[in-house]
């Protein structure tokens, strides 16, 4: 029964993750071979500076844009499908509320995880230009140096972190509609308020903890980025795999007994 | 076409006597097979428990008897058929003739008005 | 042999309202049972509560011995009061739908009660009138082998010949170990067709009783004594 509910789960929002992707994907292309190609790195830098931050600002917008998107596609499946009115046919499929969760968790993260995975083919397809490569590697020996390893594999590092905390993503987007939907009066807006609110709590709490550890206040200390970044990453990851356990316990619990479709 | 059935009643007694009355004027004759209980109520839009009960009851006056394996039959005892006939039409007449004493009429008058009514049938009958 | 539902001092709170209160009823196996009463008389949460879609507040409530769970919506065909399915769908997207989920699931059956109503099964869901998706919905509830069928409202947005195939689909689909559960307004409609009638009032038991017992004890018919029993 998982694999049929994440089969249709997955069917469900194909459509629309597939367009999406596929656009982000050619307007890379097309970035990188009618924009990055053309950039000449031997100009002078001062002609270089305001092309290369309007793509810097560019590429952000785009890749928030589409994150976004991707997780208003997992956060919509998930309320249509179980605490909307086509939940009257889920909830009376022979099937238990934590499996439907699983097939959520699953069906939800694996959309996630091909999001980050897009985005950052995207950024490699940006970046992986002659030109670029070649300009790069002129540099390369003093920007691993202060960095503390080659640029690809920090990135490399960043989009494992990143694919880990999707997880917490998409626990959170189904904490805060299970908690919405405790009050069937106001669904969507409690959840969005608890989406907000739990998201700021998080935020504070991860820089107390930081501050706690000390490591707020010797950032001077660190030697180089990946030092640092291990340094914060290490602690954060282990901070959100906790909260992840959390948020699933709560949602375990509304799924198996609390459920009112009202 | 659903069964013209009235309100106020029990819905297996109207079902019975419809049935009843099916058999006494040659729908079904003797020793046919009745249909199965889902057609007949299917036939009538009737729910098939209660029209269940309306053939184990005409069962039980031997109307109808049930073969364990086939089905259920209409009896082939011509006495009873006859009897049940002469029941049904004994019925109807003192019906008839409670309704006329409420109109005011007595038996004579009644019976004077059946033999006009009854003559000018055949009037028109035979012309 | 247990009955199919069984309600044990149920109670079922939305706030500070009472919907059913301390409700105590069985139904047994093998009858076609009418749930009727005024609107918000709690027939809808009666029937969510035994679809699994709603969780007591109090009491319980157990179909085939069982609180609602998984196993239960296996043996349970529930048809909502309201549209429920996936309108991007096609037709025959949600005939498959069905017999992934369901065993019981009889694709054969669904296909010739569309095809008996006309229903083009290309279609998309959402390209149906309002009637049109009722009836789908219906042949879809019907077309599984279930122990219980749970049906709210379902004659209620349809035309009165499509009325009457309804009820001649669901005498025709019904078999003697199946119950089945109708709420419904139009009690003239399906009056000849029930064993039973259950009566809400106020989220309570108001009667149960068996349609031709109605008719010995009071000498009318259950939509006459409704009309006295609800009089505003």
């Amino acid at each position: 029964m998982l694999g049929k509910l994440i089969k249709y789960d997955l069917k469900a929002s194909a459509k629309i993750f597939l367009l999406l992707h596929v656009l982000f994907l050619l307007v890379c292309a097309a970035a990188r071979f009618l924009f990055m190609d053309r950039i000449d790195f031997h100009a002078p830098a001062k002609t270089l500076i305001a092309p290369i931050t309007a793509m810097i600002v560019l590429g952000t917008f785009l890749i928030s844009a589409l994150s976004l998107c991707t997780s208003l596609l997992i956060t919509f499946r998930f309320y249509r499908n179980l605490f909307s009115r086509e939940g009257y046919l889920s909830w009376t499929l022979p099937v238990s509320g934590i499996t439907h969760l699983w097939a959520k968790i699953i069906s939800g993260y694996l959309l996630a995880a091909l999001d980050m995975a897009v985005m950052y083919a995207g950024i490699l397809l940006l970046v992986t230009g002659r030109n670029v490569t070649d300009a790069y590697q002129s540099i390369a020996p003093e920007i691993a140096g202060s960095v503390g390893m080659p640029l690809s594999s920090l990135g490399l590092w960043i989009f494992a972190f990143c694919v880990v905390g999707a997880l917490s993503s998409v626990l959170l987007i189904y904490f805060s509609i299970c908690i919405g939907q405790l009050f069937p009066a106001h669904r969507v807006l409690c959840a969005i308020a608890v989406y907000f609110i739990t998201s700021f709590v998080i935020q504070i709490a991860v820089l107390v903890i930081m501050a706690a550890l000390g490591l707020l206040d010797h950032s001077a200390e660190f030697t180089t980025l990946a030092d640092e970044m291990f340094t914060l990453l290490v602690p954060n990851t282990v901070f959100s795999v906790i909260l992840c356990i959390a948020q699933y316990a709560a949602v375990h619990y509304i799924m198996k007994r609390k459920v009112n479709l009202i | 076409m659903p069964w013209n059935l009235d309100d106020s009643r029990p819905i297996y007694l109207q079902l019975m006597e419809r049935i009843q009355h099916d058999i006494i004027s040659g729908v079904y004759q003797p020793g046919d097979k009745l249909p199965s209980v889902r057609d007949l109520a299917l036939d009538a839009a009737v729910n098939p428990n209660t029209m269940q009960k309306a053939l184990s009851e005409l069962e039980r006056s031997g109307l109808v008897y049930s073969h364990r394996t086939s089905g259920r039959f209409i009896t082939d005892d011509s006495s009873l058929l006859k009897k049940i006939k002469t029941d049904l039409a004994q019925e109807y007449i003192s019906g008839f003739l409670g309704q006329m004493r409420h109109l005011g009429l007595d038996d004579s008058e009644t019976l004077e008005m059946i033999k006009q009514s009854l003559g000018g049938e055949n009037n028109e009958a035979n012309p | 042999m247990r009955p199919i539902l069984e309600c044990q001092r149920l109670t079922k709170k939305y706030g500070n309202f009472y919907a059913l209160s301390d409700l105590t009823l069985s139904l047994d196996r093998g009858q076609i049972v009418g749930l009727l009463g005024p609107n918000g008389s709690g027939k809808t949460t009666l029937i969510k509560l035994a679809a699994g879609l709603l969780v007591p507040t109090d009491g319980h409530i157990m179909v085939n011995g069982l609180s609602p769970c998984a196993d239960t919506k296996k043996i349970v065909s529930y048809l909502p009061d309201r549209s429920f399915l996936n309108e991007h769908m096609r037709v025959r997207e949600i005939l498959s739908f069905y017999e992934d989920f369901y065993q019981n699931f009889s694709t054969e059956r669904a296909c010739k009660m569309l095809d008996s109503l006309e229903i083009d099964r290309h279609m998309q869901l959402q390209s149906l009138s309002k009637g049109t998706k009722e009836k789908v919905q219906l042949a879809l509830v019907m077309s599984r082998v279930a122990d219980l069928y749970i049906l709210d409202e379902p004659i209620g947005g349809v035309d009165p010949a499509a009325r009457d195939y309804i009820l001649r689909t669901i005498l025709t689909n019904y078999d003697e170990n199946a119950s089945i559960l109708i709420s419904t307004h139009l009690i003239t409609d399906i009056e000849n067709v029930l064993d039973r009638v259950i009566f809400l009032k106020g989220g309570q038991l108001a009667l149960n009783a068996s349609v031709d017992e109605i008719r010995t004890q009071y000498g009318k018919s259950v939509d006459v004594l409704f009309r006295e029993v609800f009089k505003c």
